[in-house]
This record gives structure tokens, C-alpha cells and sequence, in this order.
């Protein structure tokens, strides 16, 4: 009872409500995101009463994750990699003018998907942090492989599944520059410090698509957007029926991922888009617009805020990057995660966790009730949107390292991935490559180096055995709904 | 500040002798930057955050803004450290033995010599760790064993660097893990994926005290205050010895008076009762010690970090 009155105390109340609303506001910025946000607001805290000052952390980390979706939604500009496939069906939901719909959809799966998280973290937060031990780098490696999955599941419908293929293997290619963390050589570094530590994706994501996406608006002759629909039916569209399906089985995945070490919301959100197309009744419109898959989406990436502190305080293991700076700022405070945080610093760690139901709470209000007036963004003429997000994107790419390296990265990924996009490749397999290809070497060579050198390692445990299943199914069906159809597109040619 | 500067080009060309006279006069006149080689939150940040809170406070007219330059093990903030003008408003810091490990291994562009080193201000020793129930019950049992898997934080760090040294000493070859991170590392050995690791103290402390795993020797050359029971590796008859250590380095040429204000200020607060108990309550641990005491520390270790690499380079 105590800790649920200083979390509702005027002082508080107010720390959590900026720290959310500057969270959605900062993870709508194409090119400001979470990590950066939590990463610069840290020192801040230092000499801010310690429940609060992460009281705001909490906040912020909970409201951006949730404003990634604008964006995506309305500009195919994803404000963190974990909204890219919230933008896959967002954006054509916004071009058909049911971005109202979308927005929706997107703030009430973030709300279900965060809130079940934190409710997770709460009641068994040292249990579950034990369990996720288990998983070693072995399972690591095939839980990247499990989000790699989502290439095929990107390209199935266009049957450009070759393209899509190659464009995630371009992405992995990409990932090899760097440091070889193995044996500490550089790998194609050509003698610049800048790529010691490999091409960061920041950069990548926003050149991908913030910068393409403002090009591609220049280049345009008229603003092509129904607004006629967007009038019509700005009094709301209701969310479908059976989308609960789709939010509870998006919370669940990106809390479990959340809790596994070292795991990201990106990896969440694509696993849990694609185990949606699976189960939907209407697969044919994935990839139109389908809310299905930004409820299933949405309710991944947030479901991961509330997991990935699970390891955090309990263990002092961060399950993500912005998970690591939250941490810092325990740190600072001298609440060093382990069980002290439970007993000794109860009166601060029981009112953050709690404070974070309240930011879920703040950021669906912020979102329903702005949804309307968000929705008109996608009006704004592109001589004014152009250059407006074009600075957001050059500003987000030198902050995030204080590298103006990254702003040229962002710009040769931009005209590189204009040419590959008229060319038909799929931005969203690479940029997956590009996040998810590291993440699967270090654990494939961990794995064996474990392993001694035999690969039985990856077939070992029984989570290694589930996922084997989970990472067939997600493969076969697709893999052979398209041998029937080049089959059958064989057969009209003959 | 572009008004000052052209002011100073302009006193500087016309060769007025009294500039730089005036220049140490009006010391500090803008904020003082402070270049942390890592992550806002990690423990060099939270070293250089401890000193700027006191140093504000304490020394009228100072201000600091803090620059976090993360990135390849340190070294794209040690060479910016390096590049900086020498005019006493850019210093940094440094760690341990990433530092020199940098310069042996070829890639840095700096040498020690690019710097002047102010002092050491914190450590973290070097430890050995094993998953709470393992067999493995002190450094005989390690070096008995065959075929350990043992996790080290990365190619050419610390860790790493006391592995080699354990390894040649007991005429063992480990099969060493690198990982990214040591958070990697605390995974590996709380889920029971590797059979030991070499890490460092701050970092394992509270799992040891819990009772998640356990911290088989200290290596450094006497017991460590924090840990008083715990046994160092020489006291087991290996003599392998190993700590990160982080100091503050200005760039080489800073007038003698501006750097010998900077230096004193440091080992002033170093030496305050309200810094030792901040650090103490930040689980940062103390290891105050002098300009030139801790370059002699550093050409040292440049040296022994030289014959790992001429040995088995990375």
C-alpha cells in the first residue's frame, strides 16, 4: 500500500505522465529512440530523488516504445527497428485513409501488450529470470533464426521470395564489417576506427526508410492520400472482432523474448507478426494492411519493456540496450540489481515497477485521444514534411554515437536502398539481416566453441528442440504455398 | 566562443607576450569538457560524474560538460582525447588495459606519449568465477581440470589478458569463449553455459554475496578490502594478476600552469572524505594514485601486455 502512494502522489504522477508523453513524442521522431532518450536522460538523474528519477526512465522507455508505431504507421517511417513491421501493414492502412483504425489498433496493443508485461514482472520476476538461464548461446543463435524466418514471411505474397532472400543476405553481409568479436580481427574495416564496432543500425533504419520514404515524397507529383475516407471515417472504425487473439498472442512472445538475455523488441515483433500471418483467417491481406499484424506487432514490442527488466533487476543481466542504460541508472543510485533491490530498496524498485503500469496508462490515453489529430500528419504537404523529417533524420543519426560518420552511413544507405527498392529487393529483409545477422554469429560461434565444435549443441536442449518445430513451421507452409504457385505458373507458360 | 577564439588567433598572430599570461589569468572562462571513452551509465562515466559533482562544488568558476565517446573498446574516445586542443579545455578519461592494449596491437594512433596522464582515481580487480555448483573449488582445481570452457570479456581485454597469463603459468590450454559484453558473461556463468570465467570484481560481487555463483580467487597482489575472505590467485601459488583501472589523461602540451591547477584539483578530491563515501555507495572502488606514479603503471603494463601479444597476437 505504501509504495502505491508514493507512486500516486501529485509529484509522481507528474514525473511518470512527462516522462511517458516525452517518450511517445521521442519514439515518434523518425530517428530518436528509446535507447538514446533513456541513454542522454540518465545523467539527469543523478541528482533527482532515486524513485523518481527512474520513475521518468520508466516512463520514457515505455511511451517510446509504443511511438515507434506513429510514424511507421503514417510516414512508413519506423521510428525504432522494433516498428518495422507494425509499418509493413500500418502504412497501406494509411494510404487506403484508416490510419485512424491503424492507430488504434497500434495504442491498444501497446497498452495490452505492456501492461501484461509488467504484471509478468511483478508477481514472478525472480522465478522466470532463473528459468531464462537456460537459454545459452545455442538457443540464441536459433531464436535469430526464428526472426529470419520473417523474411520469407515478408516476400511470400509478392512471390519475390528470391529478392526478399537476397536482400537478407545483403543485410548479413553488411553485418560482417567490424570487429570479429571471436578472434579480434577486423573484417573489412578498411582502416577507419568509425567501423571498428560494425555498421550500426540506427543509421541503416533511418536512411532505409525515413529517407527513402521523404525522397520518394519529393519526387512525387500529387500527395496521393484519400483524405475523402479519412473524413468519413475519422468518427471511427470499429477494431475488428477476434484482434484480442492477435494482442494476447503478440504480449506473450515479446514477454518471453523480452525476459531471455540479451534479446531485443525487434526480433519480438517480427516473431510475433509472423506467428499472426500463421494463424490469421485472412492472410491474403497481409502486407495491404491487415490490423491483425500491428496488433500482433505492437503488442510484441511493448511486451518486451516489462520482460526485458525482468533479468535487469533481478539479475543484473539487461535483456536490451535500453534495458543496459535503465540499469546505469539503478547503479547510480547504489541499487546494485540482485535481491537487494527486493528487500533492502523495495520502497523504490515496487514503486517503479508499478509506475510503469501507470506510463502504459498514460501513453493510451495520449494515443486515443490524439489519434484523430495524428492521423492528419499524413496530410502535411511534402514541402513541408520533407525537410522537416530530413533534419530529424540527419539530428538522429549523429546523436545516437555523437558520430558524424553515421550521418554518411545514413546517406549511402539511403541512395543504396533507393536503387535496390525500385529494383524490387525488400528494405525490410535487409534491414532484418543487418539486426539479426550478428546477433545469430555470435551465437552460432559461441555455440560451438561450447559445443566443442560439434554442432549436436544446437539440437541438445529440450527449448532447442521446441524451437527446431516452431522454426519448420514458420518455413514449410510458406515455402510450400509458393512451390505451388511457381509450380502452377509453370504450367500456364507451358 | 567563436568571438573568443578569433580574439585568441588574433592576440596569438600579432604576438602579443602577454597573451598567454592573460589566457592562465582568466582560467577557466568556459566549461571544461570531459571526454568519457564509454556509455553514459557505465562505471568510467559514473568515475568522471563523481568528480565533476564535487569539482563544481568545490572550485569556484569550474564547469564541466560531460562528452560520451563509446566505441571500439574505448579507442575512438582515447584518440579523440589525444586530438583535442591542448588548452586545458578538453580532458578525459581512460581505462585499463584497453589503453595500451590498443597501442600493442597496432591500431591506435596515439602512444602514451600523446598524453599527460593526471592520476588513477578508481579499479576493479581481476576475479575468478565459477557457476554456483561447480566442482571447481579454488585455482588447483582449474588448473587440474581439462577442457574448461572459460568465458573472457572479448579478444585483448583484461580479462582475456589474465586468462593467458593463467594459462601459461599452469601449462593449461582453456577453451576460451569471447564475449561481447560482460553481461554476456554473467549469463554464461549463472545459467551454467561455460565452467569459469575471468572477470571483474564490481561485477559479480552481489551474485557471489547471493550465492548465484561463486568467486574462486582475487587476482591481485593482496586481498581486496571488499571481499576480505577471499583468497588471491599468488596466495594459490599462480601468480596471475590482473585489474582495470581508470584515470584521468589530458592531452600532451597543456600549459604547466593550467595542468598543474587540473592535477592538484584531482588528487585534492580524491583525497575528500564526501568522494570516498560517494564511491563507496556507487560500488566504484578506489585506487588513488599520482601523475607520475600511475604513468609508471601504464609503461608497465604496455610492456607486460606487449609479451601476451608477441606470444599469441589478436
Amino acid at each position: 500500500m505504501e509504495y502505491l502512494a508514493i507512486v500516486f502522489s501529485p509529484w509522481a504522477l507528474l514525473t511518470i505522465f512527462i516522462g511517458a508523453f516525452a517518450g511517445v513524442a521521442i519514439g515518434g521522431m523518425p530517428g530518436l529512440t528509446a535507447t538514446m532518450a533513456v541513454g542522454l536522460l540518465v545523467p539527469f538523474t543523478y541528482t533527482m530523488d532515486p524513485a523518481m528519477g527512474l520513475m521518468l526512465l520508466g516512463g520514457i522507455y515505455a511511451g517510446a516504445m509504443y511511438g515507434g508505431s506513429i510514424p511507421a504507421i503514417l510516414l512508413n517511417t519506423p521510428g525504432t527497428p522494433a516498428a518495422v513491421a507494425t509499418a509493413i501493414e500500418g502504412y497501406p492502412m494509411s494510404r487506403a485513409g484508416r490510419a485512424p483504425l491503424a492507430l488504434k489498433t497500434s495504442v491498444i496493443a501497446s497498452f495490452a501488450g505492456g501492461t501484461f508485461s509488467v504484471f509478468i514482472l511483478l508477481l514472478f520476476a525472480p522465478f522466470l529470470a532463473r528459468q531464462a538461464l537456460a537459454f545459452g548461446p545455442a538457443e540464441t543463435f536459433l531464436l535469430a533464426l526464428m526472426g529470419l524466418a520473417g523474411i520469407i514471411s515478408i516476400a511470400d505474397e509478392k512471390s519475390s521470395l528470391l529478392k526478399a532472400l537476397i536482400a537478407g543476405v545483403l543485410g548479413m553481409i553488411i553485418a560482417i564489417i567490424g570487429t570479429d568479436d571471436m578472434s579480434g580481427s577486423l573484417r573489412y574495416t578498411m582502416g577507419l576506427v568509425e567501423l571498428y564496432d560494425g555498421i550500426d543500425f540506427m543509421p541503416a533504419l533511418i536512411g532505409l526508410f525515413s529517407m527513402i520514404q521523404m525522397l520518394e515524397l519529393a519526387g512525387q507529383k500529387s500527395h496521393q492520400i484519400d483524405t475523402s475516407a479519412l473524413k468519413k471515417k475519422q468518427k471511427g472504425e470499429k477494431l475488428p472482432r477476434g484482434i484480442g487473439k492477435y494482442m494476447g498472442l503478440g504480449a506473450g512472445t515479446g514477454t518471453l523474448i523480452g525476459i531471455l538475455p540479451g534479446e531485443g523488441a525487434t526480433i519480438a515483433a517480427f516473431i510475433s507478426y509472423n506467428l499472426s500471418k500463421r494463424i490469421s483467417k485472412t492472410k491474403e491481406l497481409f502486407g495491404k494492411g491487415n490490423p491483425e499484424g500491428i496488433a500482433a506487432a505492437e503488442a510484441g514490442n511493448n511486451g518486451c519493456v516489462g520482460g526485458s527488466l525482468v533479468p535487469t533487476i533481478t539479475l543484473g543481466i539487461p535483456g536490451n540496450s535500453v534495458a543496459a542504460a535503465l540499469m546505469g541508472a539503478f547503479i547510480i543510485h547504489g541499487m546494485i540489481p540482485g535481491p537487494d533491490l527486493f528487500t533492502e530498496y523495495a520502497d523504490r524498485t515496487y514503486p517503479f515497477i508499478i509506475s510503469l503500469f501507470v506510463a502504459n496508462g498514460v501513453f493510451l490515453a495520449v494515443g486515443l485521444f490524439f489519434a484523430p489529430y495524428l492521423a492528419r500528419i499524413a496530410l502535411v504537404p511534402p514541402a513541408i514534411m520533407v525537410p522537416v523529417v530530413a533534419a530529424f533524420a540527419v539530428l538522429g543519426s549523429y546523436a545516437l554515437n555523437n558520430s558524424v560518420f553515421d550521418i554518411y552511413l545514413m546517406i549511402a544507405f539511403a541512395l543504396g536502398g533507393l536503387v535496390l527498392k525500385k529494383l524490387g529487393y525488400s528494405l525490410e529483409a535487409l534491414i532484418l539481416g543487418l539486426i539479426l545477422g550478428p546477433i545469430a554469429e555470435g551465437g552460432f560461434s559461441q555455440g560451438m566453441i561450447i559445443g566443442k565444435g560439434s554442432p549436436w549443441i544446437f539440437f541438445d536442449s529440450n527449448i532447442a528442440k521446441v524451437m527446431w518445430v516452431i522454426i519448420l513451421a514458420l518455413l514449410v507452409p510458406p515455402l510450400y504455398s509458393y512451390w505451388k504457385h511457381v509450380h502452377k505458373a509453370g504450367k500456364a507458360a507451358g | 566562443m567563436f568571438k573568443a577564439s578569433i580574439f585568441t588567433s588574433v592576440a596569438l598572430a600579432l604576438g602579443l607576450a602577454s597573451a598567454p599570461a592573460a589566457l592562465a589569468g582568466e582560467y577557466p572562462d568556459q566549461p571544461v569538457t570531459i571526454i568519457v571513452p564509454s556509455k553514459a551509465g557505465g562505471s568510467t562515466d559514473r568515475t568522471a560524474r563523481l568528480f565533476t559533482e564535487l569539482a563544481e562544488k568545490n572550485y569556484e568558476g569550474f564547469e564541466f560538460v560531460i562528452q560520451n565517446v563509446p566505441g571500439s573498446g574505448g579507442q575512438k574516445g582515447f584518440e579523440a582525447i589525444a586530438r583535442a586542443d591542448a588548452d586545458g579545455y578538453t580532458i578525459g578519461l581512460n581505462f585499463t588495459p584497453q589503453l595500451v592494449a590498443h597501442i600493442v596491437s597496432g591500431r591506435a594512433q596515439y602512444t602514451l606519449d600523446s598524453f599527460h596522464v593526471m592520476g588513477n582515481v578508481a579499479q576493479d580487480p581481476g576475479i575468478v568465477v565459477v557457476p554456483a555448483d561447480s566442482p571447481i573449488k579454488n585455482m588447483a582445481d582449474l588448473a587440474a581440470a581439462s577442457g574448461l570452457t572459460v568465458a573472457v570479456n572479448g579478444i585483448g581485454s583484461d580479462d582475456f589478458l589474465a586468462a593467458k597469463q593463467f594459462e601459461s603459468i599452469a601449462g593449461v590450454t582453456f577453451n576460451l569463449l569471447p564475449t561481447k559484453g560482460s553481461t554476456e558473461q554473467k549469463a554464461a556463468i549463472l545459467g551454467g553455459h561455460v565452467d569459469a570465467a575471468f572477470m571483474n570484481l564490481s561485477q559479480m560481487i552481489k551474485q557471489h554475496k547471493a550465492g548465484d555463483a561463486r568467486i574462486i580467487a582475487m587476482l591481485t597482489e593482496e586481498r581486496d578490502a571488499n571481499l576480505p575472505d577471499m583468497p588471491t590467485a599468488l596466495e594459490q601459488g599462480y601468480d596471475v594478476q590482473m585489474r582495470a583501472t581508470r584515470g584521468f589523461v589530458a592531452p600532451a602540451g597543456i600549459p604547466d600552469e593550467i595542468q598543474s591547477q587540473l592535477d592538484s584539483m584531482l588528487a585534492e578530491i580524491m583525497a575528500s572524505d564526501e568522494f570516498k563515501a560517494n564511491a563507496a555507495k556507487g560500488n566504484i572502488f578506489l585506487l588513488p594514485m599520482s601523475g607520475p606514479d600511475y604513468l609508471a603503471y601504464l609503461t608497465d603494463l604496455q610492456a607486460q601486455t606487449q609479451a601476451v601479444y608477441d606470444q599469441a597476437p589478436w
